[in-house]
């Protein structure tokens, strides 16, 4: 008898799924944007939120792997429901513009308020918040002397030797950290340095930048690479108490101020070529180039605004002002492959 | 028809091959492929060993044993099946971290020194090994029970008459008895350890499918990611062939032999403690020590339960539930087909490669022929990309393996006599199916059923890329809390993976019991 | 001619239903002893008692000299020494024929030599390397008589080892079966409920009723 109940729940679930089918359908017709994106962070749900209810367009998501949506959305081709590609990994935004499935943002607002070296160079892509990639240490094992004035170039020193704590090869921001270092020295020597810097790790690359700076603070490694947000997670109490604690212990560096200056990595986003609602696109792009989501997304990832008119968050803002490097972000995606490349080669896991 | 839903986003991925050899493949090759291979070929051996040693043996006590807290363990046994490996990773890692709870609680019992690490680092080979090998064990357990069930009393009392003691029956009888259960079992965990990404990716060890992810979004060729793909595929097209070879010739004890099963030996003082421990470790490491530290970090979480996991959660309910009634049912009419009209096992092992293909690189094969079939069948929108069915469909592909080896194995233990005198008695094929197959395979069709679910209810990586807008499950909301570093958040939604998967575990449990009887 | 199996007031019941009453037997060694009895007056069960699948819950069983079960002790199947060839197929269908002669002999120099023996003395060396789904009913019954005599078993027991053979085929295997227990000076207890049986092969023949035996 338990055969004909499958039967039944079998002839039950079809319509159901053709129910939910025309739905989905049917939902084409209100005012919607339809963003991919890589970037799933609580925050930008509240923010979307706040778009819906000041324009009355719904917002409709889909996250995932930066590259995976990329496929799917190559895959879809001309007949894309897609509007906003939107990602936390600047080479990979520019790899997709470079292949051109972006197009260039119109908005007035959008080009006189965003510096131009955070847009695309025909406006295919906006920035939307910044983060640098810096330097933690343990005061305690490292002098005031040993870091002022450090660059990236400067880890690949014996003075390091098993002091440095830096994550896997595969991730995107090492990959672009080490694409603006061949920008700017070429393969040979970024190469070179690599090698150095591997031969100086204090562990195999393992974790997330979180579990660096927690290697620093145990003194597992007496320097580590990070993003800044991570430390602004930390410090906030948002990771629990120990990792509030460990926080207290590190200090942080900002390399390479005395010339091109510390790393940037963007997470940024741009209107899709064959976008069915384009206006609806930009106006979401404004949206989160406003002040007032500026202010959010500050406050909530602990990123650098891209508004000059903005104060990234307290935590952030007392590590004090820094240079940053403006090397093309265009080059992270130009050079990315060759920095994979170059990392696997020094055997840099 | 169906054959070629299945194999389309396959021949995709093979298909990179004829477009040539790009310069990152002989990059690949020259630095990092030995490796790769070899982590990999590290890592599946580690699991299948520790698989078959933790199934196998426990399965046997249970099995042919009493002892303390055996009516516990014989379901308790199954219950890491609930927890996803990448899960378990998370939790191991934070665990015995060097500042995780394991060291804390050691350190606070024997020093008074902060920089003292007990655990040695477990973001290495035999840590992914462990994390595999207790998630994934009760596969093994639970073929090696039923089938260790199977086997007639007589046939175990017959080694004993000839001077065996329970041990060397064990190891000289009972082994090489069920040794085609064991490998179905083991050949299912080696096909999940090669497609998982979750986990190795956690702690960062370079294996192939580590490999195929970097060269997809690190060096941004995707054909390359796909050859290797391939050459994945065909070293587990290989496997399974010379499995199926190496036992042509060979016959099992099959279940249709009626015969009354074997009565468990008491065992007493020492020996009962050590059957209760063999049983023990699995169970905790695989289920408890990862329950417990999720609700550890859940309780850390002031809001827990908010309409988004609520939503998450009938999403994942619903859609595994559809996707394992239909995979189900195409396996039945498959095996049938194959059955019936003599068409060679080749075909099954064909459709069952979807489950070693790691699940982002199924996806994106799945997307190609879905986006291809939408420009066929209308010029403009998408309608099955990014929609439920879609979903479903690559849910089915994926999970076609699980249900294939349970509806597989059961039907061929139906004669072949069976259908012949059906036939001269004037049954047409589909009365022969519905009239005798489904009726006997009903305790088949159920387990494959409830193993699929088991297996969806957890399902990621195609999950997160071909889903509809606005849809999320409960993996898809670990991932997204886990990969922003949110791990207390994470633990409720984990939790509730787990809860759900314990039901189908439930109905499982209850089958292989009323199996026995 | 000593007395070689001594089993004494033995008691069995399932589920509080008695199957062996106090039940005594008595062989001597070297004889072939039948039994005989109606369906379920307990002969299976008596003969698994005999080799320690079933523990009776009283009485003594003694072989050759040593105590195999008492209130005390019971020693295991596995050290009994017993043989037990029933009617149910259990050849174990994974192994060939000879592997599953051989399954029970410990010492790889014994292997070749003790089965190679016994199959020429059964007339089976050309099945050796089938497997147990290829071997016909007469056969797989010859093979596993073979599997118990190799392993020169004190006590051989047949649990209507012949049951469901053909008429021609039993008359073939009597003689064979006599002359191997001769030859090998094996001691053996059948239960059968054919007649024909018990005139070709037995030396004395009990009968089963309500758990207690009489000679015939």
């Amino acid at each position: 008898m338990k055969i004909n109940k499958f039967l039944l729940l079998a002839l039950l679930i079809v319509p159901i799924t053709l129910v939910f089918l025309t739905n989905t359908n049917e939902e084409v017709q209100n005012e919607e944007v339809n963003i991919y994106t890589s970037r799933h962070y609580d925050a930008d749900n509240f923010l979307y939120e706040q778009f819906t209810k000041k324009t009355g367009i719904k917002v409709n998501i889909i996250s995932g792997k930066g590259s995976a949506l990329i496929e799917r959305l190559k895959a879809e081709g001309i007949n894309s429901p897609g509007d906003v590609f939107f990602t936390v990994d600047a080479g990979n935004l520019a790899n997709f513009q470079k292949q051109g499935f972006l197009q260039s943002i119109q908005s007035e607002i959008i080009k006189q308020s965003v510096p131009v070296e955070l847009r695309g160079e025909n406006d295919e892509w906006v920035a939307v918040a910044k983060r640098a990639r810096v330097i933690f240490y343990n005061p305690e094992l490292v002098s005031e002397g040993e870091i002022k004035d450090i660059n990236y170039e400067d880890l690949a020193s014996d003075v390091w030797k098993n002091g440095v704590a830096i994550r896997s090869s595969s991730n995107m921001y090492n990959q672009s950290l080490v694409s603006s270092l061949i920008s700017n020295l070429g393969i040979d020597e970024t190469e070179k340095w690599a090698k150095g810097l591997v031969s100086n790790f204090a562990r195999k690359p393992q974790g997330n930048d979180r579990s660096q700076i927690m290697a620093v603070a145990n003194k597992e490694a007496s320097i580590a690479i990070a993003n800044t947000y991570y430390i602004g997670i930390m410090l906030s109490g948002k990771g629990g108490k120990e990792q509030l604690n460990a926080a207290q212990k590190v200090k942080i560096a900002f390399p390479n101020q005395n010339n091109r200056g510390a790393h940037i990595n963007v997470s940024g986003g741009g209107v899709l070529k064959h976008s069915p609602n384009r206006e609806n696109a930009e106006k979401f792009l404004e949206f989160l180039l406003s002040e007032e989501a500026q202010v959010h997304i500050v406050n909530n990832t602990f990123e650098y605004p891209v508004l000059e008119s903005v104060k990234p968050h307290p935590i952030i803002e007392s590590f004090g002002d820094f240079k940053m490097d403006k090397t093309s972000i265009a080059d992270f995606g130009k050079y990315n492959p060759e920095a994979v490349k170059l990392m696997d080669r020094v055997s840099w896991q | 028809m169906i054959t070629s839903v299945f194999l389309i986003p396959i021949l995709f991925i093979i298909s990179s091959v004829f477009l040539g050899f790009s310069d990152n493949f002989y990059h690949l090759y020259e630095n990092l492929l030995l490796e790769y291979s070899l982590n990999s070929i590290y890592l599946v051996a580690g699991v299948s060993l520790l698989v078959t040693i933790l199934g196998v043996s426990t399965a046997w006590l249970v099995t042919f044993f009493n002892f303390y807290g055996k009516r516990f363990f014989q379901w308790a046994l199954i219950l890491p099946l609930a927890v996803p490996p990448y899960l378990l990773a998370y939790v191991f890692t934070e665990f015995f971290d060097f500042s995780g709870t394991a060291n804390n609680i050691l350190r606070d019992l024997f020093t008074t020194q902060s920089d003292v690490i007990f655990f040695p680092n477990i973001r290495t080979i035999i840590g992914a090994i462990i994390v595999f090998g207790f998630t994934l064990y009760p596969y093994v357990y639970m073929v090696s029970r039923v089938a260790f069930m199977n086997i007639p009393a007589s046939v175990i009392e017959a080694s004993s008459l000839l001077g065996k003691n329970s041990i060397s029956t064990f190891f000289s009888l009972s082994i090489p008895l069920i040794r085609p259960a064991i490998i179905a079992g083991v050949a299912l965990v080696a096909m999940e350890t090669l497609a998982d990404f979750g986990a190795v990716q956690h702690f960062a060890i370079p294996t192939f499918t580590t490999g195929i992810f970097r060269t997809w979004t690190g060096l941004y060729d995707l054909n390359t990611a796909l050859q290797l793909s391939t050459m994945l595929l065909l070293v587990i097209f290989i496997f399974l062939s010379v499995e199926r070879a190496s036992r042509s010739k060979i016959r099992y004890v099959n279940s249709v032999t009626t015969s009354n099963s074997y009565k468990p030996i008491q065992l007493m003082r020492f020996k009962s403690a050590a059957a209760f421990f063999v049983c023990f470790i699995p169970v905790f490491i695989g289920f408890f020590l990862p329950v417990l530290e999720l609700i550890n970090w859940s309780s850390q979480v002031d809001t827990l339960v908010s309409t988004k996991i609520f939503l998450a959660a009938s999403n994942t309910l619903y859609i595994s539930l559809s996707a394992a009634v239909l995979t189900c049912f195409i396996a039945l009419l498959i095996n049938f087909v194959v059955r019936t009209f003599g068409i060679s096992q080749l075909l099954n092992d064909l459709l069952s490669l979807g489950y070693a293909v790691p699940g982002l690189i199924l996806a994106v094969g799945i997307t190609k022929m879905f986006t291809s079939v939408d420009a066929w069948l209308i010029n403009y929108g998408t309608f099955i990309t990014g929609s439920i069915l879609g979903l479903i469909l690559a849910y089915i592909i994926k999970s076609y393996a699980i249900s294939n080896i349970v509806l597989n194995s059961a039907l061929n233990s139906i004669p072949i006599a069976l259908d012949e005198s059906a036939q001269t008695l004037g049954a047409s094929k589909l009365k022969l199916l519905r009239d005798i197959h489904i009726p006997i395979l009903k305790t088949g069709l159920l387990t494959a059923f409830l193993l699929v679910i088991a297996e969806l209810i957890k399902e990621l990586p195609a999950t997160l890329i071909l889903r509809p807008f606005n849809f999320d499950t409960l993996s898809v909301s670990v991932y997204l809390l886990a990969s922003e570093e949110r791990m207390f958040e994470a633990a409720f939604p984990g939790l509730v993976i787990i809860f759900f998967g314990l039901i189908p575990i439930y109905f499982l449990n209850k089958l292989i019991l009323s199996n026995n009887k | 001619m000593k007395e070689f199996l001594k089993v004494k007031n033995i008691n069995l019941s399932f589920d509080s239903k008695e199957i062996l009453k106090g039940l005594n037997l008595i062989i001597d060694e070297g004889n072939f002893v039948a039994i005989t009895g109606a369906s379920g007056s307990g002969k299976t069960s008596l003969l698994r008692v005999i080799c320690g699948l079933e523990s009776p819950s009283q009485g003594e069983i003694i072989l050759d000299n040593s105590l195999l079960f008492s209130r005390e002790i019971s020693v295991p199947t596995e050290k009994r020494n017993i043989g037990l060839v029933i009617q149910e197929k259990v050849l174990f269908p994974h192994l060939s024929a000879i592997q599953n002669i051989e399954f029970g002999i410990s010492s790889k120099k014994d292997k070749q030599n003790l089965s190679g023996e016994i199959m020429e003395r059964l007339n089976i060396t050309q099945l050796a390397e089938m497997y147990p789904h290829e071997l016909s009913g007469g056969e797989s019954q010859r093979v596993a008589l073979a599997r118990s005599v190799v392993m020169r078993p004190k006590l051989l027991m047949l649990d209507e080892p012949f049951t469901g053979l053909d008429k021609d085929l039993k008359q073939k295997i009597y003689p064979e079966i006599k002359s191997i227990l001769r030859a090998s000076k094996i001691t053996a207890l059948m239960v059968t409920h054919d007649l024909n049986e018990v005139k070709a092969l037995a030396d004395k023949c009990f009968n089963l009723e309500s758990g207690q035996l009489t000679e015939l």
